[in-house]
Order: structure tokens, then sequence, then C-alpha cells
């Protein structure tokens, strides 16, 4: 019966063209794409961007109308956007991409924040420990949407680093330095990175307005509509806080799956003793 | 008005159940997938692999997609009934989800010519539609029979090469190699699929596996195989089954574009440029400066 209902209800979306877009959504060449994986930042960075892009401040009620994710609206939706359209997506490598930025994020501190969000998300249980998560997420059992980690950051690096239309952003520059890699990203766009333009995004995109955004506004966001209100979309919006809240043998095991790939990307392992690094090793041993 | 019963066609086949599963296949960790670029000799493949493991039913067009059913034509419905482990055709580009993978790649000059051929058969360009022109079109991806994350032959090749190469429970196949020598590479996957790689078993899949007689099975079965029904049957699917066509098939200018394109890729899988040395020796002198 129940799953009569399902046919039913997608047969009616089908019919109404609702269908969210998703990985079929038609492309245009001069669409850029802001992908990650889940967790690593894209809401910040639609948030920056968008109040970048956009004269009216940001909100969570327009986000979707500015930066849209492929994964609310229907494709019919989505072709109405004003072009060149600016989308949110977190597809792993997909060869029709064009224009991309890629945010990339330390998997330990993805891991912490995908935790959080599984709970709200109630995809986990509310007793599920970070112990029993953290399996789940190295070999992406759970939503199984976008692959491991590790398969995804390298899906794209491997397939679009320094070429032209690619620009790489790493969370924690983004936090370290938000006035100076958003530059970078106005200069991508070919908008002129004046300072006022950047410090009115960096102001209207800033977590503690986020935070006050979520309050008012997380229950009607398409996005967090049904999710749990008691635990927030908006966490900590810091890095590094898996060195607090994940438990040194859920570090070796995220370390063990994707080490390379974290010393490529500047994650210092703590697995691995300082200074020499696989590349360190690798050039003593061909020496 | 067309847009309205594409709608209606399309809930219909929701309703029915019966939209192929693609890309929102599920998947499970214990399948196989059998994943090439189109026109590298995927077919064919399927066809060795299936004689390899089913012993009592010789593979035919009307029967592969049973054995090893490409993912474009069944429902995800009728995909998970089948019994596993499952042994799948794909042509995705890399899908993390895959488990385990034989890849199978071919030389794009090559691939180019084949498809050349095969879009006729398929009615989407004309009986003697430029080859320059289609060769560029071919080279942006736009003849890739997935929507629009259709990949360029090289995307899709080094896609799964830079993720995979050197994993466990991934064999790189060279469809020349294949043709070279067939028992061997056929061997290779006896092992990957865990059948013991005896002579008799081999040689029973290769026979039954043959150009000539996969070209006698398409005359008769080829209206009604679901890949081939409504295609045009003047046109074969399987074609010369060569290696090395693109040598005469292709204008100088074509070759020099797709070489231009993806000659660091071809040369990592070992296909000469003739615009350049031959790997071996470029390899050589390399190593000298050394």
């Amino acid at each position: 019966m129940r799953r009569i209902l399902g046919t039913l209800k997608q047969v009616t979306r089908v019919l109404l063209g609702q269908i969210t877009a998703g990985r079929n959504a038609s492309l245009y060449p001069d669409d850029v794409f802001l992908v990650s994986y889940p967790k690593s930042g894209n809401t910040w960075v639609r948030f920056l961007i968008a109040n970048l892009i956009s004269e009216e401040p940001i909100t969570f009620l327009n986000i979707e109308q500015c930066i849209p994710s492929v994964y609310i609206l229907p494709d019919r939706e989505l072709r109405r956007v004003r072009r060149p359209r600016v989308l949110k997506s977190h597809e792993c490598f997909m060869p029709r991409y064009r224009k991309v930025i890629y945010i990339v994020r330390d998997p330990r501190d993805v891991a912490v924040s995908y935790y959080h969000y599984n709970l709200k998300k109630r995809l986990l249980p509310p007793d599920c420990s970070i112990e029993q998560y953290a399996p789940l997420f190295i070999a992406d059992e759970l939503d199984m949407r976008c692959g491991p980690w590790g398969d995804h950051v390298m899906s794209w690096m491997n397939m679009r680093e320094s070429r032209d239309k690619f620009l790489l952003l790493r969370y924690e520059d983004m936090q370290a330095n938000t006035v100076a890699e958003l530059r970078r990203v106005a200069e991508f766009f070919g908008i002129d990175p004046t300072p006022e333009r950047l410090n009115r995004a960096v102001q209207f995109s800033s977590a503690d307005r986020l935070r006050e955004l979520e309050k008012k506004e997380s229950k009607d966001w398409v996005f967090t509509k049904g999710m749990r209100q008691d635990i927030p979309f908006i966490r900590a919006a810091k890095s590094g806080g898996w060195q607090s809240a994940l438990p040194p043998q859920v570090v070796a095991q995220i370390e063990t799956a994707w080490g390379d790939t974290m010393e490529r990307l500047g994650y210092e392992l703590v697995t691995r003793a300082k200074g020499l690094s696989s590349r360190a090793k690798e050039a003593v041993f061909d020496s | 008005m067309s847009k309205i019963l594409g709608a209606m066609r399309e809930a219909c086949r929701v309703l029915l159940g019966r939209k192929p599963a693609g890309r929102r296949l599920t998947v499970y960790a214990d399948d196989l997938f059998i994943v090439s670029y189109p026109r590298s000799g995927n077919t064919w493949t399927r066809f060795l692999i299936g004689n390899l493991l089913y012993e009592n039913e010789p593979v035919t067009f009307l029967n592969i997609e049973k054995y090893i059913p490409a993912i474009y034509l069944w429902p995800d419905r009728v995909m998970r009934s089948l019994p596993r482990p499952r042994v799948l055709k794909s042509h995705e580009c890399f899908d993390p989800r895959y488990k385990r993978v034989i890849y199978i790649v071919r030389d794009p000059r090559d691939v180019a010519v084949s498809y050349y051929h095969y879009a006729i058969k398929r009615n989407v360009i004309a009986d003697g539609y430029p080859i320059t022109e289609f060769i560029h079109r071919f080279m942006d991806g736009e003849f890739d029979l997935a929507w629009n994350w259709a990949a360029s032959w090289g995307d899709h090749v080094l896609s799964w090469m830079s993720l995979r190469q050197g994993r466990q429970n991934f064999l790189l196949l060279r469809y020349e190699d294949m043709l070279q020598d067939t028992e061997n590479e056929l061997r290779k996957v006896a092992h990957l699929v865990g059948i013991e790689p005896t002579p008799k078993r081999l040689r029973r899949a290769m026979e039954l596996s043959s150009a000539t007689r996969m070209r006698d099975l398409e005359k008769t079965q080829g209206k009604d195989w679901k890949l081939t029904k409504g295609t045009r049957q003047d046109k074969p699917f399987v074609r010369s089954a060569h290696a090395g066509d693109w040598r005469t098939a292709l204008p100088a200018s074509s070759v020099a574009e797709i070489e231009q394109a993806w000659g660091s890729i071809m040369k990592q899988v070992g296909y000469d440029l003739s615009t350049e040395l031959p790997v071996s020796q470029s390899v050589g002198s390399a190593t000298m400066k050394v």
C-alpha cells in the first residue's frame, strides 16, 4: 500500500512537472556550479556569493531564487532562473559542468558535522554514537548519494584541478581569510572586488547572522523543513572541531582511508609522524 | 502539446514501473559492472563473460539481457529482482558506488570510427554525414547516450583510471589486448569473477563469442534485441571487430584533433600517437635522460 502511494505521488509530481531536477537538470554552457561534498560549507559560500551578486540581503527564504540548489526545484523552474545561473550541487564528478567552484573541507570536520546533520534529518536514531556513525560515513553507506568523501574530492581534483574554469576553495582558508578568498571568487565571476562589496557580502553572511536567520526561517526553508528543529543547520562554523569531538580511533579510521588525499590538500595527519609525510617519504625513497 | 504528451508518457512509465534504471540503479556491494565508453567492445566482453559464467546455454542477443543486463534497458524494480551477485553492463562515467568493475578501454580513434557508423545505424546522422563534422561533435561527448552527464571519451576513461586503477576489484582491459590474446585477457576476467580458468572453459567462451558467430546471430536477432530494435537493420551492430581501422577511415586532420585533445591519456593507456614518436621510444629516451 505504501509503495502504491509512493508511486502515485511520484506520478503526480511527473505530471505536474515537479520532479526535482538533480542530476537531470538542463545545463547551459554559462552555468556556474558551486559543488562540494555535503557539510563542507556550501551554504555559507552560497550566501557569500549571493550577497556579492545580489543587491538584496540574502536570507534562507530568497537564497533558492538567487543560487538555487539542483535538488529542490524542478527543471522547469530552474530553466527560468536568470542566466548566467549559479547553482548549488553535491554531485561527484560531472563532465558536463563547465564552470565549477569546488569547496573542500577537512573530512574529520565533515564527519562531525554530517553526524549532527544526519541526526537532524532523523537518518540516525537519536542514541547513535559518533563511533557507530564513523564506518557508515567512511563507506558512504547511510544515504549513498555522493559516494565516499575521498572519491568525491578526488573525482573533481583529478579531472579538473588546474583547469581554466575550476576554482578550488578550502573551507579552512575561507574561515581564516574570508575577504581574500572571496576576492578570488569575485575574480572568477568577473566581478570587480571592491573592499565595500566584499565586506558587505562577508557581513551579510556571517555565522551570527545566519544563525539568527535560521531561528526565524528554518521551519519555512524548503531544505530544512520537516527536520528536527532542535538541532541547528548552522552549527559550529569552525575548523578543527574534530579535535575534541572525534575519538582517536575514528580519526585514525578517517586518516587510514584518505590520508594521501588529505595531505595533498594540506590537512595535517595526526597518525603520521610530522615532517615525514608520504610525499616526503617518497622523495627520500626516490633519491 | 508535445511537452504534455511527454510528461504523460513519463508519468505512465513511472506508474507502470518501467523507467529504465540508469544512474538511479540500486547498487549492491557484490555487483560486478562491465563498464566502458560506448563502442569499446562492451558487448563482446559481455558475451565472453556470459559464456564463461553460464555453461548451460550459449549466450545470444535474445538472452544476453537476462544474463548480463544493461542498466539502461530495465527499470530498477526488475534489476533488484535479479539473482545476486549481479553482472551488469554500464556506460557510466565514474560512479563511486560501483565496487567491482571491469573497465574496457579502446583506442579513441577506433571508437570514433565505430561511433560514426553506430550513429548512422541509430538514425542520429544520415548516410554520408561528413566524418570531420562528426568528430567534432563526438569529441564534445554529444553522442554519448547518457542525458546531460554525457562524457567525452577522455573524461570517461580518465575518471575511471585516475580513481580506480591499481585498486582491488578493478580490472582494466584494453580492447586491443583482448583481440590479440583473448585467452590471456579472459583468464584475468575469470580470476576476478572467481572461476577456475580451465583451457576448455575459456575456449568454449571464446568460440561462442567469436565475431563470426555474433554476426550470424545478429542477422536473425538484431531486430528483436532490445538495444538494436528500431535501428537501421541494413547497418550491423557487430561491425569490423578490428583494431586500427582509423588509419584508413579517419582523415589526418581528425586524427590530429583527437591526439591533441587526449594524447596524454592515450599514451598512458599505451596508444602510440601518429603525431609523435612511438610510446616505447619516447619512454626509452626519457629513461636515458635520467
